[in-house]
């Protein structure tokens, strides 16, 4: 160990990226034997820095240093050799490979005994209390033991430091916890840990130590969590001249119930309810703002109440009429309009051209016998186009090739020419730039003005407080809070964001 | 990481699909050229010949047409259900199955008038396609078996299906002991339409241009490709992929099944084990070069049946059936590249470099 006594030193880290500054003079520093928690918003520049710390960026200005040891990665295999190891969101196992294969995959010995290797990996894990079965094949594990497999990949490579990106957002909370004792066991190990979460609960509990990073920039450098509490923490991570922009002043009285969402639970494939109970309901005329960090029940919400996803059970209403269980279409009849999250797969149809997509909630209206009309149709694409300023090359060019903006035009577009009661809007403004992002909020400001109710369903704290009647706030599939917008302040919002309402109970 | 990889366009390629296909068979030639002057051959004899043969008088029309029209029905087979992201590999098989069917009814009723024969035995034909194509299209839309493989496993059981036929129960008595079922009745054949064609080529035509039309006009072909293109996007706006999945297998069936009833109606006199001749896999390239379009798979059928005629046509000339054989090989290859690089370019780049917009998985429809 070098006189400094850091394990992981990153100093003055910049990274630029077309058009998006990821990491801006980011720091950090990580002693040895510690838990490290890394904190911020999406888009905080998180994920960057670490990949860079991991050999897949290289910055553009800064230095990476190891137990004080200036390196230069250029490639991740440089980073493992140098004792990085990352376990990323999504995992990268081989499905049909067994656990110890997946472990020793890329650095076994040139013949792999199954036995031999399949007794190296068990006694590896017992040695950190990892709980693995090294003879079963990955596609039959759960995702706590994926992610166990992932840890122990690192392990296997002798990682004296390991990176976490948001290791719990796949894990039930009986595996979080166990997830703490094992990141507990490889720090008194003398291993260092770097632990990326939103969730304050989880860096009281596992971590030692937190920086906090804010646009890209270190705002909190290696705070003792023993200090942190949830004011401060949200007041770290969204900053503390939050300062509101125009707050959009409604012109028109909230009409009756246009969405009703009573008790919906929806359960994902390993049984954890990722919508946990959730009541809410919007009026006409009304904006509903849903703030969360992601993955917190948002999108298989918005899916459930478009009946992509089946719900467990609860009821959703559209004006009035009880759609629980029914097909998207039959919703859609009712008077559901839905913009996805993926905007290009689950919105548009990436490979069909601009008129097709347009008409996909009107086909139906346009056909006269089993022939659509192709007049109609471009009729009704050139009308779309125009009325919502889609910037297209040709109508019939795949609407692939069109920028974030116009594609988020086209769909909105596409959904409120057909005249619903009821929008949900799901990250209608991620990825825009500044120009794109006020033509989507205009367009749904002026919806709501003409009596349209709209569930927005957004990361962005700024948009919802502008735009938002009242706000609801997600934390781990449940409604948590609601606040107006009015008079709540970002901190507190930010604080229910991030799970305060436990730590606060506990 | 950082070798050449294919991303897709995100618009096409300008100057049009034509001008690539145009370039790509010239390369083809070019390099024909070579081969022939080095096999000791003119080749501005052979190519000359090559089009005389194929396009050269009413009778090289025929012949050529005549050939299209197996070519055609296959290609439009894989196309239509390519047109959903679906892979019919198994027309080969629904071809022997549709002459089985054929050859069925002719049997049954060896003394009906054509205008009853002929009908039933093109009727059978598409059935026993369809029944063929049943099981994989089944599979798939309920169990989410993969159609490729269900569909490539049927041919070798089609095949041997017909080599049981016609090795037992319908071998021909007066055949010498060969593998053959008995020449079909004389009132079986189709009608002559020109020189050596039959009017098996208006019936293909007819169906190409009907399907060529209506998957690109109508409501089925605009929920196909919407389904074809996005699995979610066609949840959302209510089109029911197990319905489409079900539905365009087996016609894509009954197309094939119709390729091999009119083959048995036509140029074939009895059934034989070979009577699907590969034109099954034949149209795995035809659809591939009309780019999964069924508007485009007549227009590749006839060039390609032109091809193949012309190709038999140069062995006259003193050019070795090899050469002859990879001079075809290569005009389709330079025709395939072509069609690849009008949809996708080459470019050089490591990971995160121009991912292409589109998600290339969905091409695929999943239940």
């Amino acid at each position: 160990m070098e006189a400094n006594g850091l394990a992981v030193e990153l100093a003055g880290i910049w990274k630029r990226f077309p058009g998006v500054i990821a990491n801006a003079g980011a720091n950090l520093k990580v002693r040895p034997g510690t838990v490290h928690a890394l904190l911020g918003e999406n888009g905080a520049g998180k994920t960057t820095l670490m990949n860079v710390l991991a050999g897949v960026y290289l910055p553009d200005e800064g230095t990476v240093s190891l137990d004080g040891v200036e390196q230069h990665f250029a490639k991740p295999a440089d980073a493992i050799a140098a004792g990085v190891g990352m376990v990323h969101q999504e995992f990268r196992l081989i499905p049909t490979f067994t656990v110890s294969e997946n472990v020793v995959l890329g650095s076994g010995p040139p013949i792999i005994a199954k036995s031999t290797i399949e007794d190296q990996v068990a006694e590896l894990a017992s040695r950190f209390g990892l709980a693995t079965e090294p003879g079963r094949e990955v596609w039959q594990l759960s995702m706590g033991e994926r992610q166990r497999v992932e840890i122990l990949k690192a392990l296997w490579r002798d990682a004296r430091v390991l990176i976490l990106d948001e290791p719990t957002a796949v894990l039930t909370p009986g595996e979080a916890e166990e997830l703490g004792r094992i990141t507990a066991a490889m720090a008194a190990d003398g291993r260092s840990l770097i632990f990326i979460s939103h969730k304050l609960d989880e860096v009281t509990a596992f971590c030692d130590e937190a920086t906090v990073l804010r646009g890209g920039k270190t705002v909190a450098e290696s705070l003792p969590v023993s200090e942190l509490d949830a004011t401060r923490l949200a007041e770290l991570m969204v900053g503390e001249t939050a300062e509101v922009s125009q707050r959009r002043t409604r012109e028109t009285d909230v009409g009756s119930p246009v969405l009703a969402v009573e008790h919906v639970v929806v359960r994902d494939i390993h049984d954890r309810a990722i919508v946990d109970d959730v009541s809410l309901t919007v009026a006409s005329g009304e904006i509903v703002g849903i703030a969360g960090v992601a993955g917190n029940g948002q999108r298989p919400l918005a899916d459930a109440i478009a009946g992509l996803i089946p719900t467990e059970s609860g009821s959703v209403m559209i004006s009035g009429t009880d759609v629980s269980g029914t097909s998207p279409r039959a919703r859609n009849m009712a008077g559901l309009s839905y913009v996805p999250e993926d905007r290009l797969g689950v919105g548009l149809a990436p490979r069909m051209d601009v008129v097709e997509n347009s008409i996909m909630r009107a086909y139906r209206a346009l056909s006269k016998g089993l022939l659509i009309d192709r007049t109609g149709a471009s009729v009704y694409g050139d009308k779309l186009v125009e009325d919502y300023d889609v910037k297209v090359g040709k109508m019939e060019a795949p609407v692939a090739g069109l920028s974030g903006g116009n594609l988020q035009r086209l769909l909105v577009g596409r959904e409120l020419e057909v005249n619903p009661a009821v929008l949900v809007a799901a990250q209608p403004t991620r990825g825009l730039d500044v120009k794109g992002v006020a033509a989507i909020q205009q367009i749904l400001v002026r919806q709501a003005a003409e009596g349209v109710g709209i569930l927005l369903i957004s990361e962005d704290l700024e948009e919802l407080f502008a735009l938002s009647d009242r706000l609801l706030v997600m934390h781990e599939g449940e409604v948590v809070g609601e606040f107006d917008p009015d008079v709540a302040t970002r901190q507190e919002v930010g604080a229910a964001m991030a799970g305060a309402h436990k730590v606060e109970e506990t | 990481m950082f070798g050449y990889r294919f991303i897709r366009r995100e618009r096409p390629l300008p100057g049009g699909q034509v001008a690539a296909f145009a370039a790509g068979v010239l390369i083809a030639l070019l390099v024909g050229a070579v081969l022939l002057v080095a096999s000791g051959n003119d080749p501005f004899e052979a190519y000359a010949k090559m089009f005389d043969a194929s396009f050269g008088s009413w009778r090289a029309l025929s012949t050529t047409l005549t050939r299209a029209v197996p070519l055609g029905l296959a290609g439009l087979a894989v196309a239509v259900a390519g047109t959903m992201g679906l892979w019919n590999i198994g027309a080969e098989g629904q071809i022997i199955a549709g002459a089985i069917g054929a050859a069925w009814i002719a049997r049954l009723g060896p003394d009906l008038a054509g205008p009853i024969l002929i009908p039933a035995m093109l009727i059978a034909a598409i059935a026993g396609g369809a029944i063929l194509a049943l099981g994989p299209a089944l599979a798939r839309a309920r169990l989410g078996v993969n159609e490729i493989i269900t569909t490539l496993m049927l041919n070798e059981v089609a095949i041997r299906v017909v080599r049981y036929l016609v090795n037992g129960p319908w071998k021909d008595p007066e055949g010498q002991g060969f593998p053959i079922a008995p020449v079909l009745p004389e009132q079986s054949r189709l009608p002559d339409f020109f020189s050596r064609a039959n009017i098996g080529v208006l019936i293909a035509a007819f169906v190409l241009l009907i399907f060529g039309y209506y998957a690109s006009r109508s409501r089925w072909g605009y929920e196909l490709k919407i389904a074809g293109s996005s699995a979610e996007a066609a949840k959302y706006v209510g089109v029911s992929l197990k319905a489409k999945i079900l539905t365009v297998l087996v016609l894509s069936g009954a197309i094939a099944g119709l390729a091999g009833g009119i083959e048995l109606t036509g140029s074939a006199d009895r059934l034989v084990e070979g009577v699907a001749n590969g034109w099954g896999y034949a149209g795995i390239i035809v659809a591939a070069l009309a780019l999964m379009r069924p508007s485009g798979v007549a227009a590749v059928a006839v060039a390609f049946g032109a091809v193949q005629v012309g190709g038999l046509a140069i062995q006259t000339l003193g050019v070795p059936a090899a050469i002859s054989d990879i001079i075809q090989a290569l005009i389709l290859f330079g025709a395939l590249s072509a069609a690849v690089f009008s949809t996708y370019k080459l470019t050089r780049g490591g990971l995160g470099a121009a991912e292409p917009t589109g998600q290339d998985e969905d091409a695929r429809a999943t239940v």
